[in-house]
């Protein structure tokens, strides 16, 4: 069991992270989803067929907690403590180097639709396909989406709004 | 089922194809004044020309990775830039990544085995995955070509970390 829950921190941890983080937008909310998308994966008896439904199943669970979080009575009460991608990715664990820390912030205020097919495509080097099943959608979705969100990224970088 | 009956109406026709004096007329006049004003419009087409190579130019339109639908095709690739078989790399195992969001585009490097030959991965918005063998030797100075360019920085980036 011990075995097991270190196999998933070391192989999914960071990843987790950095998809709840571009969710929550803060540290300790990112945190308690990842931790709560181990416990419901270690608790259940899942049918894994392979590693990357594993990987998949965790993403889109982290994804679906992160969103209950942010649709619950309670945390739209409360006043959640945004941090930037920026200061936040020096305790974090980053395969590569983030340039552009302009678009980035940009892609975390797109609308959570386009927001995650972005960040999953671009910062985390996801194909479509997986995407799509990541998400439960058609590629043609993630593709019409993929290009929305980018011209509303754009439109944020002009602009200055979403 | 009755027998259709055919009548010659159509050999008549309908209109005189007889031309009017003031038609004819006018058909010359414009000829007259086409001619006239031949080698203004030829100036002003090759002024628009110039115009979109000058936007083309500006955008970086045409250029791989240079814009929104950026398409390589045969013709874009150059005497250091050759199609290869796709190796799925990750961003870990890369020496340099870039991301593209506003482009539509993410490029991932890797310097090979012979130094100075750079293996670059493009994946698109549509989902189009192509590799490039780059070798930055022959990268002619000051390319503005994006692929040969990102090889360029993916030594530099290399050279950095040595100095380091």
């Amino acid at each position: 069991m011990e075995q097991r829950w270190n196999y998933l921190v070391e192989e999914y941890q960071s990843m987790l992270y950095r998809i709840a983080f571009s969710n929550m937008k803060n540290r300790a909310d990112a945190e308690d989803a990842v931790q709560e998308a181990f416990l419901r994966y270690m608790k259940d008896e899942k049918p894994i067929q392979n590693k990357e439904h594993e990987k998949a199943w965790l993403i889109r669970t982290t994804i679906h907690i992160c969103l209950d979080i942010l649709k619950s009575g309670w945390y739209q009460r409360t006043v959640a403590w945004n941090e930037s991608f920026v200061s936040a990715k020096q305790n974090i664990y980053l395969p590569y180097q983030v340039k552009d820390d302009r678009t980035l912030e940009a892609v975390l205020q797109l609308p959570v639709h386009y927001r995650n097919p972005i960040y999953l495509f671009y910062y985390e080097d996801y194909t479509i396909h997986e995407i799509a099943s990541v998400l439960n959608e058609k590629e043609a979705t993630i593709k019409t989406r993929l290009r929305r969100g980018r011209e509303e990224v754009e439109k944020i970088l002009t602009e200055g709004r979403p | 089922m009755g027998i259709q009956e055919v009548t010659r109406g159509g050999a008549v026709p309908e209109y005189s194809n007889a031309r009017k004096p003031d038609q004819t007329e006018g058909f010359q006049e414009r000829l007259r004044q086409n001619m006239k004003y031949r080698g203004q419009g030829r100036e002003d087409i090759a002024g628009t020309e110039a115009q979109a190579e000058k936007v083309k130019e500006k955008s970086g339109m045409g250029r791989i990775g240079a814009g929104p639908g950026i398409r390589v095709n045969s013709t874009a690739l150059t005497d250091a830039l050759q199609t290869v078989e796709v190796k799925h790399m990750s961003y870990e195992e890369s020496d340099n990544v870039r991301i593209a969001v506003t482009e539509g585009y993410t490029l991932k490097g890797k310097i090979q085995a012979q130094e100075a030959q750079v293996y670059v991965e493009a994946k698109y918005e549509d989902g189009r995955l192509e590799a490039y063998q780059v070798d930055t030797k022959r990268v002619p100075e000051g390319t503005e070509h994006a692929i040969e360019r990102f090889a360029l920085e993916t030594i530099g980036e290399l050279k950095k970390e040595e100095e380091k």
